[in-house]
């Protein structure tokens, strides 16, 4: 954490000055670049060297001594993974002395490791059973024993030495506290991997050495159960590990030995990082048995907790296998949801369903216009399924009323960043962050949002980059941070106002690209003059010198990065934060270069890919205006219908549209507003007073509830489909296992719809439809299915053999000049009062997505965090005589929660924080809905509640 | 830092309490799984509060031949016969006070020479309540060849070498003079300073090694009690001459007493004006500090030595790099033993003939030994290189109880056994090397006709494995195994396979050990068999 850089045990690589060094190994002349071990020689000639402790993944360390080499010249034998090629060396990786060392080496470790037992073949049926039986049966297909594969290709069947005595701490050395690894020390052989993997690439810091010499083992933490201490499970260490110490704890029984396995390499279904993963598949029980992470220029093989293993969700026994109609009994639908939703429909046949949406949906539109329909589509569906979706709504219901859950996380950002740049996607990859000197993140809680991302981020701090985090709400990264900066909730433009007006006092600012690539620099100047650190400190309470030392380090680093979140967005002056970021960058020149630029952390996968396939309601495909007649004709022509030429509703203006009676009838793939849009109680009125409202989904969600009909959909490891990264890389997923029951593709669903509604599309395939989008879309032109393969590709991808654009704006901004905006500092709409004296923020945690359909059924990730949790302060808790971990009711003017309390440092005194995830404590009822007016975003961050004791009120009533 | 941080802690508590880490951590940004890697590494800290009464007795090679194993028991029944109800008996390794064996530690104060009688009346004190004073010491009345100044420091080398001296007329001397690292490794001195001072670098170290702990290695502590304005003064050469900017003295904790003269004399001769800032008026600035080790004889090795100091584990590093061009945080630094450091100024102000003509039997220098066991006057000899055991043992009084010589430890544990056939052979780097032993930590310990050198071996092998960091698997692994087998073969269920197999695996440890312990931890072993077979094959069934 503290550490910046290596303290430097190896030589730098400028060491040596030659170009190339010339070794002989296993007397074959070899030409190495300078700096590299031994091993890379050997690797690079097609020298097998066997290693234990070495991966190519992690920093070598050379403790197992497995690849031990002979150099002419050296008494001792020299482990090639740590030793660096040396001009004129003469090496031999295979004489007896390393052959017989390397049989010995494995003989010792083979010693002490635990012996198989006969119950290893039988297959796991329970967690308890791995207690009983050796380690090696977790899932003995899915993870190779490195160290039983290397003694039995050196023939070391009988060690002769006689066996350390088990570990009698952690039930026999055997720790199964975790939700999701079991660990087993006696099957540790100490060779580090997990502990580089955890402190260096994941940056977690939780596994080290403990104890000394023969009594040394791994821990976590200061030697606690793994389940117990600050281990967050992204299970780098069990994929690092090369034997049987770390394994991960099945997730889907049982597992039989002698399962037909098959990998299929796909993504990660949570996050914007679009990690890229491969599936392990029991073909014969049509089940995902483990997730694991896959090498790719997203994500380098990392995952997180919820990416490894949160997948057993589509395995789940309340899984929709058929379509289902309301029963007459259920009407007319009230405005609470009922206790049992199952209860109010009856299975019906796909035709039958679709029928009646058919009717419906035609039947509303000719009774009251087109602009009587919408539809929400979902960021979690590919690009496939949502062109398809907007198409439908566009071309067969005749409206553009289409738009989905991008209004609720960065249609502000977006905004601001058309408005001044013109072009609304990240300007630089997250993976920049290795290759830059200054990182700045306000509003993000990166690690448990972002959780890959921030590795790569705690990675670049730990080389040295200089990190500032900014935010109201300390989030963990902040550990890893130079500069720590907590303001006051909803003062960002002043606090970025205040960096600006710092900057340019003192000359930071970058003139010659101002002059070269900006226009209205002198708005921002007269701006941000009033801003001086004292005003700024008094509006944010960030002490002045704060204000000015963060300044400095972002304005005097060479290349500066900028990350945020929801932190800055969900604000109804959400717009005006991001536009002061964009200042800020173009302010310094720090876009169009790698290493710096402007990245907007996108939420969902697919939350990028949807915007650009046209599920907006301004523009079609690649974001051409619908209101551009020239555009218009195009998608006319290709659709062969006439289409709306008048931008459609958002997210939350089409709520309020069906409560004025305007919008009688939806169509929802994939979302769920019940618990992701702000001030539920409205929602509820909305969704229960539609005329017609059909949901596609995977579960009976809690919007699903209200529905007249709901369709079967698929999960994302039944599907194929591109999705579109926070990098905008457009990546492919690959169909794993069948999907279950009458379960159909989403895509299909559609065109069966728009049959039925006399508009029949007809698409042999995903691939078939992606080829339509192309032919719209010119940043895509390059991209084929072929082309993606295991990479993707980052768009734009204007011609067939591009390579894509991994770093925008290089020469220049779609808009031309780069422009300055201006914002001035505007108080939040609800501020905390006598009656609500607390504010409340409202976010995500680590183990849970979004309105937990998925991962409140995924079993491990509900089991971390079965409930919501709200972060208060010791100091305010004091205040009301509120334990930790007393129940209590949180209520703002638009509802009423019961939650439990959590003493917790994180946010600022006088606020509180709630995960919106948990629909027994359902966040947004006591959100508000008001909104930015340029991005028409909620300010989910802000409103303004009070906490009661629930006795208080009980005794009193 | 952090281990200056958790010594603080265990000042405070007498243990480091699970809160205190936690808040230690978040203080320092530092992760807990550091701070416990380190608090349960380095035998100095505690984990769990101490009983009221911790005695522990060093049960290393210099103890045991003078009854360490008698005396554990004996301390067992006193305590249990003393009205303190919370004391525990325990053992520790070797204390560095072979001269005064056995050794015990009492509430981490040191007793040599311990008895019944003493253990009994160290018990009465802490049952009345008293706190225990550090023993006596007598200095002892001794001059040094080695010493230019005749017990009368003058800084006189230093001086010369401020005042527009060479610093390559010192190397050059010191080369002359043939002085080799006096630490066990036995690199010449010369070449070492004159790589060191042609590192690139803007930031130097120079640190003296003091962190002896090998059983029957005891000489620097003589050294740094009686001769602590030398070895000053040659770190302080060595600064001028390499360019080092801080100076630091990294010292076994046991050796407290010496830490207080060190710390006694800097000051001194800090306000004086000869060391520290622009010492005897030369340009250069170099800052002298204490570094009191938290215990673990791994620390001695140099790499690991550099690693306490940057508070991690005291895990060896790979060499190559060696610390001559990447050492403290990746800076040129200068590693010599206390001993080395001494021989200096004599050398640069006499020359490097002058010492090299003390030699004898071929040999070339002086040498300060440890003699230790079974002899009449243990303690620490000067004496010319190559002198002979036979008449090393003269000089310490002869065989004790009219003992006969049975085998001797010509370098410390690590440098095996050779039978008292051998004892003609000059103590010198070559001649020992060429009996396949070596002069190592300068620790002669001698063993009578009445001890069973498998005994012995075990005795010294159990040292090793509680000694090895863990960090590479031969050494890790092998030396729990080396311990394991020859606990068999005591216990009469050994056979010859077994002893082939120790050869085996001996062979890989020396090969693939990261660092000397692991390479040169199978040699006692080793050296028994090769020597002593008649006490291993007495175990062995089936043998005549």
């Amino acid at each position: 954490m503290t550490s910046k850089g290596n303290s430097g045990h190896q030589p730098p690589a400028t060491g040596h000055r030659a170009s190339s060094i010339r070794i002989t190994m296993d007397g074959q002349p070899l030409d190495v670049a300078p700096g590299a071990t031994l091993y890379e020689a050997a690797q690079r000639a097609g020298i097998d060297i066997p290693v234990l402790c070495h991966s190519p993944k992690l920093e070598p360390v050379g403790v197992c001594r497995m690849c031990v080499v002979e150099v002419e010249g050296s008494r001792v034998l020299q482990a090639a993974c740590v030793r660096q090629a040396e001009d004129g060396m003469v090496v031999r990786t295979n004489s007896d002395k390393t052959t017989r060392s390397r049989a010995m080496l494995t003989e010792l470790l083979m010693s002490d490791y635990p012996k198989p037992v006969a119950s290893d073949q039988e297959p796991v049926t329970s967690e308890r059973q791995l207690l009983t039986t050796s380690h090696r049966p977790l899932a003995p297909a899915l993870k190779p024993d490195l160290l039983l594969e290397l003694a039995a290709a050196q023939g070391v069947t009988t060690p002769r030495f006689p066996a350390r005595p088990l570990l009698t701490s952690f039930d026999n050395g055997r720790d199964l506290s975790s939700s999701v690894i079991a660990v087993d020390h006696n099957a540790c052989i100490l060779c580090d991997r997990c502990i580089r993997a955890c402190d260096d690439v994941q940056c977690n810091d939780v596994i080290g050495r403990v104890g000394k010499g023969y009594t040394a083992r791994i821990a976590f933490d200061n030697d606690l159960p793994m389940g117990q201490s600050s281990c967050v499970s992204c299970g780098e260490c069990m994929a690092a590990c090369p034997t049987g110490a770390l394994t991960d704890k099945p997730l889907t029984l049982p597992l039989l030995a002698d399962a037909d396995h098959k990998q299929v390499d796909s993504l990660c279904p949570y996050c914007g990082v679009g990690c890229s993963i491969t599936y392990t598949v029991d073909t014969k029980a049509n089940t995902i048995v483990q997730v694991s992470g896959r090498a790719s220029p997203v994500n380098h093989g990392r995952l997180c907790v919820k990416g490894r293993y949160g997948f057993d969700y589509v395995h789940h026994g309340e899984r929709l296998l058929a379509p289902l109609i309301r029963k007459p009994a259920s009407y007319p639908k009230s405005i609470e949801p009922p206790a049992d939703p199952r209860q109010a429909f009856r299975e019906a046949t796909w035709d039958e369903a679709l029928d009646l949406a058919a009717q419906r949906f035609t039947a509303i539109r000719a009774a009251h216009g087109s602009q009587a329909l919408a539809g929400f589509g979902s960021a979690k569906c590919s690009n496939e399924d949502n062109y398809l979706f907007q198409k439908l709504i566009r071309a067969v219901f005749g409206t553009n009323n289409v738009d989905h859950c991008t209004r609720l996380c960065h249609a502000s950002s977006v905004a601001a960043l058309l408005d001044q740049i013109g072009g609304g996607s990240v300007s630089n990859p997250f993976s920049d962050a290795l290759d830059t000197d200054a990182i700045f993140i306000i509003g993000s809680n990166t690690t448990h949002n972002h959780p890959v991302a921030a590795t790569f981020i705690k990675q670049a701090a730990n080389a040295g980059a200089t990190l500032i985090v900014a935010d109201p709400r300390r989030p963990e990264i902040a550990d890893h941070a130079d500069h720590y900066v907590r303001f006051n909730p909803g003062t960002d433009v002043a606090f970025l106002n205040g960096l600006m007006h710092v900057i340019i006092r003192e000359g930071l600012h970058d003139a010659e690209f101002i002059e070269k690539c900006t226009e209205a620099f002198d708005r921002l100047r007269d701006t941000v003059i009033a801003y001086t650190p004292r005003l700024v400190s008094r509006l944010t309470g960030v002490p002045e010198q704060k204000v000015i030392d963060v300044a400095r380090a972002y304005g005097r680093a060479s290349r500066a990065m900028i990350f945020w979140g929801m932190g800055i967005s969900q604000h109804t002056t959400g717009t005006d934060n991001a536009r002061c970021l964009i200042n800020l960058a173009l302010l310094t020149g720090n876009i169009g270069r790698p290493g710096t630029g402007l990245h907007p952390l996108r939420g969902q996968n697919n939350v990028q890919g949807a915007s650009d396939v046209g599920l907006i309601p301004m523009v079609y495909t690649g974001y051409q205006s619908v209101a551009d007649a020239d555009v218009r004709r195009k998608f006319e022509a290709v659709w062969g219908v006439g289409l709306d030429p008048e931008p459609g509703l958002t997210v939350v203006e089409i709520m309020s549209a069906v409560l004025e009676g305007n919008i009688r009838a939806m169509f929802m793939m994939g979302e769920n507003p019940f618990l992701s849009d702000p001030n539920i109680n409205k929602v509820k009125k909305c969704l229960a007073g539609m005329d017609f409202l059909a949901v596609q989904d995977i579960f009976l969600t809690e919007t699903a509830a209200y529905a007249d009909v709901i369709l079967p959909g698929t999960s994302f490891p039944e599907k194929t489909g591109t999705f579109t990264n926070t990098d905008s890389r457009v990546q492919l997923a690959r169909q794993a296992i069948d999907p279950p029951g009458q379960v159909r593709d989403d895509w299909r669903i559609i065109v069966d719809l728009a049959a039925r509604m006399g508009y029949p599309m007809s698409y042999a395939s995903e691939e078939a439809i992606w080829r339509e989008i192309v032919s719209l879309t010119p940043v895509f032109t390059g991209i084929t299915y072929e082309r993606l393969e295991d990479q993707g590709i980052p768009w734009p991808c204007p011609e067939a053999e591009h390579p894509g654009v991994p770093i925008r704006f290089t020469d220049g901004f779609p808009r031309g000049k780069g422009k300055f905006e201006a914002a001035e500092f505007a108080p939040a709409k609800e501020l905390p009062d006598a009656d609500y004296p607390l504010v409340l923020n409202t976010g995500r945690v680590l183990q849970h997505w979004h309105t937990g359909t998925m991962t409140r059924r995924a079993k491990a990730l509900d089991a971390m965090v079965p409930e919501a949790l709200l972060e208060m302060t010791p100091a305010d808790m004091g205040a009301l005589n509120i334990e930790d971990g007393e129940r209590v009711r949180v209520v703002s003017r638009r509802g009423e929660i019961t939650v439990k309390v959590m003493a917790s440092a994180k946010p600022s005194t006088g606020s509180v924080f709630l995960p919106f995830h948990f629909k027994e404590a359902a966040a947004n009822l006591l959100t508000i809905d008001a909104l930015d007016p340029y991005g028409k975003i909620p300010e989910f961050k802000f409103c303004a509640v009070r906490v009661e004791k629930i006795a208080e009120r009980a005794g009193g009533s | 830092m952090i281990i200056q941080e958790l010594s603080l802690i265990q000042k405070t508590h007498s243990y480091l309490p699970a809160d205190e880490l936690q808040a230690l951590s978040r203080r320092l940004n530092v992760p807990l799984y550091r701070l416990h890697g380190l608090a349960s590494f380095y035998p100095h800290f505690r984990l769990q509060p101490p009983p009221q009464v911790d005695i522990r007795v060093c049960h290393d090679m210099a103890c045991l031949l003078r009854g360490a194993a008698d005396l554990q028991a004996i301390a067992r029944t006193a305590v249990d016969a003393s009205p303190v109800t919370d004391a525990q008996v325990g053992t520790t390794a070797c204390l560095g006070q072979c001269d005064g064996a056995p050794a015990i530690v009492v509430n981490d104060q040191i007793y040599t020479d311990a008895s019944a009688q003493r253990i009994v009346s160290l018990l009465d004190s802490l049952a009345s309540g008293r706190t225990l004073r550090r023993q006596r010491y007598i200095a002892p009345d001794t001059a040094y060849v080695c010493d230019p100044y005749n017990g009368a420091p003058t800084y006189d080398a230093l001086r010369r070498l401020a005042h527009g001296g060479d610093a390559n007329a010192v190397i050059d001397a010191l080369k002359a003079s043939g002085l080799r690292g006096m630490g066990g490794a036995g690199f010449p001195t010369g070449v070492k300073w004159e790589l060191v001072r042609q590192a690139p670098g803007e930031t130097k170290y120079v640190i003296c090694n003091a962190d002896e702990s090998e059983p029957g290695t005891f000489k620097d502590r003589v050294i740094l009690q009686t001769l602590p304005d030398l070895v000053l003064e040659g770190m302080a050469l060595a600064a001028l001459a390499v360019g080092g900017r801080k100076a630091i003295i990294y010292i076994r904790h046991e050796y407290a007493r010496q830490r207080d003269v060190l710390l006694k004399t800097l000051r001194q001769r800090q306000d004086e004006g000869i060391l520290g800032s622009y010492m005897m008026g030369s340009a250069q600035h170099v800052e002298f500090e204490i570094f009191e080790s938290p215990g673990g004889y791994i620390c001695g090795e140099e790499t690991a030595l550099l690693e306490a100091l940057e508070d991690r584990r005291a895990e060896p590093r790979h060499k190559p790099p060696f610390p001559g061009t990447h050492g403290l945080f990746g800076a040129p630094t200068l590693l010599n033993n206390v001993e080395t450091f001494a021989m200096v100024p004599g050398i640069v102000l006499n020359g490097g003939d002058w010492w090299a003509g003390h030699g004898m039997n071929g040999a070339k220098g002086l040498k300060f030994l440890a003699v230790s066991g079974q002899v009449k006057n243990p303690g620490v000899y000067e004496v010319p290189l190559g002198i002979t055991v036979h008449k090393l043992i003269e000089r310490a009084g002869g065989m004790r109880y009219g003992r006969t010589l049975k085998a001797f430890a010509p370098g410390g544990a690590s440098s095996g056994f050779l039978p008292a056939g051998m004892a003609d052979i000059p103590l010198d780097f070559r001649t020992l090397a060429e009996a396949g032993s070596m002069l190592g930590s300068g620790a002669v310990v001698v063993v009578g006709d009445d001890v069973c050198m498998l005994e012995l071996a075990l005795n010294v092998g159990r040292f090793f494995r509680n000694e090895s960091c863990g960090k590479c698997v031969p050494c890790r692994v092998g030396s729990e195994k080396i311990v394991t087998l020859l606990e068999g073969i005591l216990a009469g269920r050994g056979s010859w396979a077994d002893l082939e197999l120790i050869e085996e695996l001996s062979d890989t440890m020396a090969l693939t050990s990261i660092c000397g312990l692991g390479q040169a931890a199978p040699n006692p072993i080793l050296s028994v068999i090769k020597h002593f077979k008649d006490d291993i094959t007495r175990y062995i069934k089936g043998s005549g």
